[in-house]
């Protein structure tokens, strides 16, 4: 239910992005449903296979949507499956997801491909305990350890989900492959990280990338609406809403930051984490 | 066991190894998930050995045909007696016969690392070129340098050595177990258990022999080293409070402080490495760690989740570290700025390699990430300080993930680095039956969780079929789909220029350079050139056991006077601890 809803709000969210970004550069912009028309035009169109690729290429594009998507179906937003650790299901599905880009990154023999690959390691390396840390503070909160089974923020649990916001916020900047963390709309490959494990892939392939890439932010927009105390859905709304706004604003108005900065940023994801747990584990009033 | 003893010829000894290993699955896993106890726990690790007999059968019977004849009869001989000496050991309590068969273990082990050095030297003696009937072998085997051989087996030698002086104290001193001990003997014994069985199982500062004898061993045998020997280890720090009573809660500490170190340590580690069966060995360190902070884990909280966490793990382990090493078999050799590529030439090994990395890195819906999934939740069920290992544990799964990604693209996808990989051979029908039933076996244990744990009553698991029947279902069909699907062969996308050359694709160390960058201890110059004081340290004690060797050989004269007034020494210390 959840993954249905989220696959198909995907590139809306992605499309209208472009077009307000667009409208705050006084550009003319696409049209909101740009990112459909771009997913029909890439399925219509053959893809070219590099003579060096091995099967793992196409696994890759293939794994890489999967993995969000299952991801999604885990997120109670809609009624969905839900069980003791599904957050660290909705990780793991995540990682599945850029282990196969990465490695299909590798397959082609390409220098471009290799930077994109480690690049993407090492943006991995600076989110991924900030992440599990705030979601683990999360989980304590709640009766079974469960996403479906948040409770409602009390003065015990306040700080730690205000923490966890924060720091899933910036882990959506790094997972969602933005601006300050890398630029989406970028065109050169030496300064590429999300795209430049693209640059291979088309036509349907692309397709799948670009379907995963825009499912995966709207995941992490999901699992921030479930920190929220209101109904989830219409907290979804609000989150998507906000996170529409504020990439638009930090796309137009500040630019990405150099690899070596990068630690720099996300140490306060991690902080943001590790601040988190502590607080729920010495249960620290608000 | 008589089974394995039995054996001595080259034809009879591979389908007695399967047969022994079918029968030690069959009867452990019988008995293990029948009810878990104190009594049960050593047929859970015959059942772990037996899957890796099982698939080391018929792996054998083909990898060992491109040695020389004298060399494969012996290795034929030693291989199963080997095995023999784990399945003893599982067999007997903690005692006399126990540190026998843990040493024959150790020696066995030795030797046969040593035979590879042997058969280097050989090669090297002959004019660097190797002899007639070495020509065609497409193992790493004969490629190794005789050094860096004669290094590793040293290693090993010398971790044996320390495990088994661990272990003897803490024997010597327990033996006498009919009075309670004071207090300052029983932290001598921990430590002695923690030294002798911790450097068996990697135990962080005593880890680092692991990289350097399992990668110079031949594959089998790394493979039965790393996924097998280390577990025994584990086997006698979980036994041990049988043995020896209750820990004391500084061990507990010990282990979970030292095992998280250990295991970010041994990957970053593991990323600068440039040897793939070293980036293996040392993703074993990091496993073995992490199974040795659910252990600690376990004494400290006595919660049931880091149990099965413990169990869980150990079986992936064994099975995925098992396949990698085995697959490794076939890889012309062990560098990876020679490799890659090796994809289109043996494409069974790579795929195999893929699953087995895919466990390894922890990914879901495989083996390896359920072991992470109970560590994880057994710590938020403590809710206690130790809840903050979760920090750790994500940059050990983002550390595992890059690791993993670097060591199988570099091999098998991309370019080739070098000539070599051209006359890659893919793996012999035995070998693959070997690769399959370990590949098997993982994937089963995956989507077989509850079954394998049923020895602690229902256990906790997520819904792993559905998701993974989710999985294969949609996966296939894109799949189905999307190689149908009208496609253009062309070139890789060079920029334009037409000069696309392996040499562009990253190397082994430009790959972590970025990701290292983070981590302390790398110099950066020219090229990245880890400081490890750990090592140096490791090197000095290395040196100092070799001096203190030769110092003692002047004992061995023959002397009957000189052993009788040692023997009487020995029995001085015996009685003086005992009536202490």
């Amino acid at each position: 239910m959840t993954a249905l809803f989220l696959l198909l709000l995907a590139p809306l969210f992605t499309g209208s992005l472009k077009w307000l970004k667009a409208r705050l550069q006084h550009r003319q912009g696409p049209i909101v449903f740009i990112d459909y028309l771009n997913l029909g035009k890439l399925l219509r169109k053959i893809y070219v296979l590099p003579q060096l690729a091995s099967p793992v290429f196409i696994l890759g594009p293939l794994l890489s949507a999967l993995g969000p998507l299952l991801a999604a179906a885990l997120l109670p937003i809609l009624p969905s499956l839900s069980f003791a650790g599904d957050f660290l299901l909705v990780v793991g599905l995540l990682n599945l997801g850029r282990f196969s880009r990465a490695l299909a990154a590798l397959d082609t023999g390409s220098p471009f491909g290799g930077q994109g690959s480690y690049r993407e390691g090492f943006v991995a390396l600076l989110t991924e305990p900030g992440t599990l840390l705030a979601l683990t503070a999360v989980a304590l909160t709640s009766k079974n350890f469960s996403l479906a089974t948040l409770p409602n923020p009390s003065a015990q649990t306040s700080i730690a989900i205000i923490l966890a916001v924060a720091a899933l916020a910036l882990a959506l900047l790094a997972e969602g492959a933005r601006v300050p963390i890398d630029d989406p709309s970028t065109h050169l490959e030496l300064t590429m990280i999300h795209e430049a494990q693209l640059l291979d892939h088309s036509g349907p392939l692309l397709a799948l990338y670009e379907l995963a890439s825009a499912l995966k932010l709207l995941v992490y927009v999901a699992l921030i609406a479930l920190l929220l105390p209101f109904n989830t859905l219409l907290s979804f709304f609000l989150v998507a809403l906000i996170a529409w706004l504020g990439l638009a604003y930090l796309e137009t108005y500040s630019m990405r930051i150099k690899y070596s900065r990068l630690p720099d940023l996300m140490i306060y994801n991690t902080a943001a984490g590790a601040l988190a747990l502590l607080g729920m584990v010495l249960r620290v009033k608000l | 066991v008589l089974a394995l003893l039995r054996t001595n010829a080259l034809a009879v000894f591979p389908w007695t190894l399967s047969s022994s290993g079918a029968v030690l699955i069959g009867t452990g896993l019988y008995v293990w998930v029948s009810g878990v106890n104190r009594n049960t726990s050593p047929y859970f690790y015959l059942a772990l050995l037996g899957a890796l007999f099982l698939a080391l059968g018929p792996y054998l019977r083909d990898y060992l045909q491109h040695h020389s004849p004298r060399r494969a009869r012996l290795e034929a001989c030693l291989i199963p007696l080997f095995c023999a000496s784990m399945v003893a050991l599982l067999l007997l309590p903690f005692g006399y016969y126990f540190l026998f068969f843990w040493e024959l273990m150790a020696l066995l082990g030795f030797v046969l690392i040593c035979l590879e050095e042997i058969e280097g030297g050989k090669l090297e003696a002959g004019s660097g070129k190797p002899e007639s009937n070495d020509v065609e072998v497409p193992i790493p085997a004969t490629l190794t340098l005789r050094a860096s051989t004669l290094l590793g087996a040293r290693w090993f030698f010398l971790a044996s050595r320390f495990s088994g002086a661990g272990l003897l104290l803490a024997f010597i001193l327990a033996l006498r177990d009919n009075r309670a001990l004071p207090e300052w003997l029983n932290t001598l014994v921990w430590i002695g258990l923690l030294i002798g069985f911790g450097t068996k199982a990697a135990l962080f500062p005593f880890s680092l022999w692991l990289p350097r004898s399992h990668p110079v061993a031949i594959s089998p045998l790394s493979a039965l080293l790393s996924a097998g020997m280390t577990k025994l280890g584990l086997y006698g720090l979980f036994r041990a409070p049988d043995w020896m009573g209750r820990p004391p809660s500084w061990v507990d500490w010990t282990l979970i402080v030292l095992g998280l170190i250990g295991a970010v340590y041994a990957l970053v580690r593991g990323l600068s490495e440039q040897d793939y069966k070293g980036v293996l060995a040392y993703s074993s360190i990091e496993n073995l760690n992490l199974l040795l902070v659910m252990l600690g884990a376990y004494w400290l909280t006595g919660q049931p989740l880091f149990l099965l966490a413990f169990f869980y793990h150990q079986l992936a382990h064994a099975l995925f570290k098992g396949t990698l090493f085995m697959a490794s078999g076939v890889l012309p050799s062990q560098s990876l700025g020679q490799l890659g590529g090796v994809w289109a030439k043996a494409p069974f090994t790579a795929g195999v390699s893929l699953v087995a990395a895919v466990a390894a890195a922890g990914l879901p819906p495989l083996a390896g990430f359920m072991g992470e999934w109970y560590l994880v939740l057994g710590l938020l069920k403590t809710g206690s300080i130790l809840t903050l290992a979760v920090g750790v544990l994500g940059l050990v799964g983002a550390l595992a993930l890059v690791l993993y990604v670097r060591s199988f693209g570099l091999v098998f996808l991309g370019a080739p680095r070098s000539e070599g990989v051209a006359d890659t051979a893919e793996a012999t029908p035995g070998m693959r039956l070997g690769l399959f039933s370990l590949v098997g076996q993982l994937v089963l244990l995956a989507l077989l969780p509850a079954q394998v744990l049923s020895g602690f009553g229902s256990v906790l698991t997520y819904p792993v079929v559905p998701i993974s029947i989710a999985m294969v279902l949609l996966g296939f069909g894109l799949w189905r789909w999307l190689r149908r699907w009208p496609k253009r062969l062309y070139n890789t996308w060079d920029g334009g220029y037409g000069l696309l050359e392996p040499r562009m694709q990253p190397s082994g160390l430009g790959y972590s350079e970025l990701a290292l960058r983070l981590f302390p201890g790398f110099a950066l110059k020219h090229t990245l050139k880890p400081r490890d004081l750990l090592e140096e340290l490791h090197g000095t004690i290395s040196n100092g056991y070799v001096w203190l060797a030769g110092k003692f050989q002047g004992l061995q004269s023959g002397s009957i006077h000189l052993y009788l007034m040692l023997q009487f020494v020995a029995l001085l210390i015996v009685l003086g601890v005992a009536f202490l």
